[in-house]
């Protein structure tokens, strides 16, 4: 029998994928979803209405298991979610001893679509432009008018809360009405205006979570731990928004369990004509045969894949005839700023779960140019009174001390900071020889480290995050100076850049490969610079933008 | 959208089919096995009478039930035999023998067969000594249980456990500190509730 060959085949169904799956689908063409791990089940998977008492830890998650299973998505998650994160003994990777990357994802229908942080920040010229004015890496081979009529659609269909505030660094988008802010928020948003003038700005998250209904999507009802699912679809995961949009045209077909091991390459055509799949529960070989192809399996993912589809005119992986794929790899230097407590407002607390915090936009190297170092960085956080987890180390017991501990504690604020990383070409993910994973695929070895630019941010984080805590009066501040390695800020991006030059890039400035022309590959590995703000919103543009060209070239024979 | 709102939508058959089908009574049947498993693991009768009555002493009934309402004992036996190291459970059991010694020392009974003042009297001290050392070792107060330098004494897992034990029970989250999963909804900066602020 004849295999059947779809219009495109998309590779990965979170948060890029489930964009090429719609668009695709919506546009006519009959698609095929190949998506490596389990199907997705919201009304028995989704648990974020489970409560403490009815887990066995209470939240202290399953350790031993952990440690045994998850050594590294440890990292991350909580007893709810850990299913979500995959068993580290079955998608094993390396680094160098002194290198340590520390790659957290999951594996099922939605990727990490389910478990992201939804912040969703648009990127400027600012961002778009600084290679080139710098001299870093290569060009990107778009600027924000290419890419903003792309923000308005996402924005419009998966639905943004958040404050326009006209700044040029961080464009406005077509949000719905922003969260709260709370009352440590208020006071140190003032503050910040009082001290910087302007230079400094704070805003609430600008997050995609809805705050009305938007599209069919209930608004959010404020239970808090979205990275556990969440039954009324309220913020976007590719599967409560993107693939159900993609079923509805009746052209998707989704294919769970579908591990891909390789791209096959016709080299008369010099397209890719099919994919060779590894059935994950039967552990069969299947070939699936596509017209055009989105990879959108996740920058390392994507990479993999590439370099495990060696051919004798691509002897170091496909679409790699400069050897860039796998280079240039990037995340977000985080887990560094500084918090302290705030008087003030002891009679007032925050009702409900606000999943969201707050954002203090770039103001590094936007009017003024740094001595010390290249671009900036944006900061998370917020205000929040401790509940009972502060009677661990309060003095007390009995009666009086369960009275206490009824109240919440004093305001805390924090800032958490976000830092760019510049690409680096040494910074980079290679096929780890002779090693394989669970299902036989040659696995990687990342190599990926700090560097000056990054570790010279890093310090001027944690200074002007205690400035603005010392602005506004606060105590007992904290500092946070020791960045987390490469990898916890899960904004890994930049293995297959985009830009002009086929000879320095992977891809077009379409997301289209150079050396292969009906493929195509939207998730971060397509990313020339990192800036500092979550990519995800800007993944899913792009993602939209390269369907309508791709198929734009279909429908003209072009391909 | 109010809370109303969301229980409606989430008590619609309709728009949520498995949730009031098999699939979620499945699921709450998982845990109430877990809830009803008898027995204790590691802790003994004494140990566990112990433990008991200091977790009361801790978070005591008051207008809202105690740790030992909520069954405090049996989470810190699940954690001494599942979740703990061995040397932690070993340092936990020898610090709780520590209590009965330096009961005899003092009043010549076992903890538990101590007046509630004599209790109350070796309390304040082992809460001093932990206190004490959290300050000497200058240790962070996060919520994870390994997150000290040092390692814990004994009332310093003892009380982090009956804290964490109590108020992540049902009545613990619920009565007393009037929690619902699905809030009233969201306001940034209101007035605390007066079941909160008296």
């Amino acid at each position: 029998m004849a295999i059947k060959t779809y219009d495109a085949i998309v590779i990965g169904s979170g948060m890029s994928g489930g964009w090429a799956a719609k668009e695709l689908t919506e546009k006519g063409m009959e698609t095929l979803v190949l998506e490596a791990g389990r199907s997705i089940v919201p009304e028995v998977d989704y648990v974020e209405h489970v409560p403490t008492w009815e887990v066995k830890f209470r939240g202290l998650r399953d350790r031993k298991a952990l440690m045994r299973d998850q050594p590294v998505q440890i990292e991350i998650g909580d007893e709810w979610n850990a299913k979500f994160f995959v068993n580290d003994h079955e998608e094993p990777y390396t680094t160098p001893p002194d290198q340590p990357y520390l790659y957290l994802r999951g594996r099922h229908v939605g990727g990490r679509s389910i478990m992201w942080g939804r912040q969703s920040y648009r990127w400027s010229d600012l961002d778009f432009e600084a290679n080139l004015k710098e001299g870093i890496g290569v060009d990107w081979p778009i600027r924000y008018k290419d890419i903003e009529p792309w923000y308005d659609y996402v924005e419009d269909f998966i639905g943004v809360s958040g404050q326009s505030e006209g700044l040029p660094q961080l464009p406005d988008g077509k949000f719905l009405p922003p969260m709260e802010m709370n009352c440590a928020e208020l006071v140190m948003k003032d503050i910040i205006a009082k001290t910087y003038g302007g230079k400094r700005v704070m805003t609430i998250g600008r997050t995609a979570i809805l705050t009305q209904p938007h599209r069919g999507r209930a608004a959010c009802h404020y239970c808090g731990p979205c990275a556990r699912g969440c039954i009324t679809r309220s913020y976007f995961s590719s599967v409560n928004s993107t693939l159900p949009a993609a079923q509805a045209t009746g052209k998707l077909t989704l294919r769970p369990f579908s591990i891909v091991h390789s791209l096959i390459f016709d080299s008369q055509t010099r397209k890719v004509k099919g994919i060779r799949v590894i059935d994950a529960q039967s552990r069969e070989t299947l070939e699936f045969h596509g017209r055009i192809v989105f990879l959108c399996a996740s920058t390392l993912e994507s990479a993999r894949i590439l370099l495990n589809s060696a051919t004798p005119e691509f002897p170091d992986g496909l679409a790699n005839s400069n050897g860039q794929v796998g280079r240039n790899l990037m995340d977000h230097l985080c887990q560094v700023g500084a918090s302290g407590t705030l008087a003030g407002n002891e009679d007032k607390m925050q009702i409900g779960n606000r999943p969201n915090g707050i954002y203090v936009p770039r103001f590094r190297n936007v009017t003024e140019k740094h001595p010390g170092f290249l671009r900036g960085y944006g900061f998370q956080g917020g205000g929040s009174r401790p509940g009972w987890e502060r009677g661990f180390s309060m003095q007390g017991f009995g009666a009086d001390f369960k009275h206490e501990l009824r109240r919440p504690g004093p305001w805390k604020f924090s800032f958490g900071g976000f830092g760019e990383c510049l690409p680096h070409p040494e910074n980079h993910a290679e096929i780890d020889k002779g090693r394989v994973d669970a299902w036989g695929v040659p696995t990687l070895r990342i190599s990926c480290k700090w560097r000056d630019n990054e570790l010279a941010i890093c310090k001027d984080m944690v200074m002007t995050a205690a400035e603005m805590l010392e602005a506004a009066g606060a105590k007992d501040i904290v500092l946070q100076d020791n960045p987390s390695p490469p990898g916890v800020g899960i904004h890994e991006m930049g293995s297959a850049r985009m830009g002009h030059d086929p000879k320095t890039s992977v891809l077009n400035a379409h997301n289209q490969a150079h050396d292969v022309k009906n493929l195509f590959i939207t998730d971060g590995s397509c990313m020339v610079s990192s800036a500092c703000q979550n990519p995800s919103l800007t993944y899913m543009a792009l993602t939209a933008r390269a369907c309508d060209y791709a198929v734009g070239l279909t429908k003209r024979g072009e391909l | 959208m109010e809370r109303r709102e969301v229980l409606k939508l989430l008590a619609s058959a309709a728009a949520l089919p498995a949730l009031s089908s098999p699939a979620f009574s499945l699921f709450r049947g998982i845990h109430a096995q877990i809830a009803e498993m008898p027995g204790l693991k590691t802790l003994n009768p004494h140990q566990n009478a112990t433990v008991t009555t200091i977790a009361e002493l801790i978070i005591p009934r008051t207008n809202t039930p105690g740790a030992k309402a909520v069954k405090v004992n049996e989470f810190i036996d699940l954690i001494l035999s599942e979740w703990y190291d061995k040397e932690d459970t070993a340092r936990f059991l020898s610090g709780l023998n520590g209590v009965d010694e330096r009961s005899l020392d003092l009043f010549g009974n076992k903890f538990i067969d101590c007046a509630s003042d004599q209790q109350n009297q070796i309390l304040k001290q082992l809460d001093e000594e932990a206190v004490n050392d959290l300050v000497k070792y200058s240790v962070p107060t996060g919520t994870k249980l390994d997150d000290i330098a040092n390692p814990p004494s004994f009332f310093q897992m003892m009380k982090k456990l009956t804290l964490i034990g109590y108020y992540t029970s049902e009545a613990g989250f619920e009565e007393e500190l009037h929690r619902t999963i699905i809030p009233a909804g969201h306001a940034g900066c209101a007035p605390i509730p007066e079941e909160l602020a008296n």
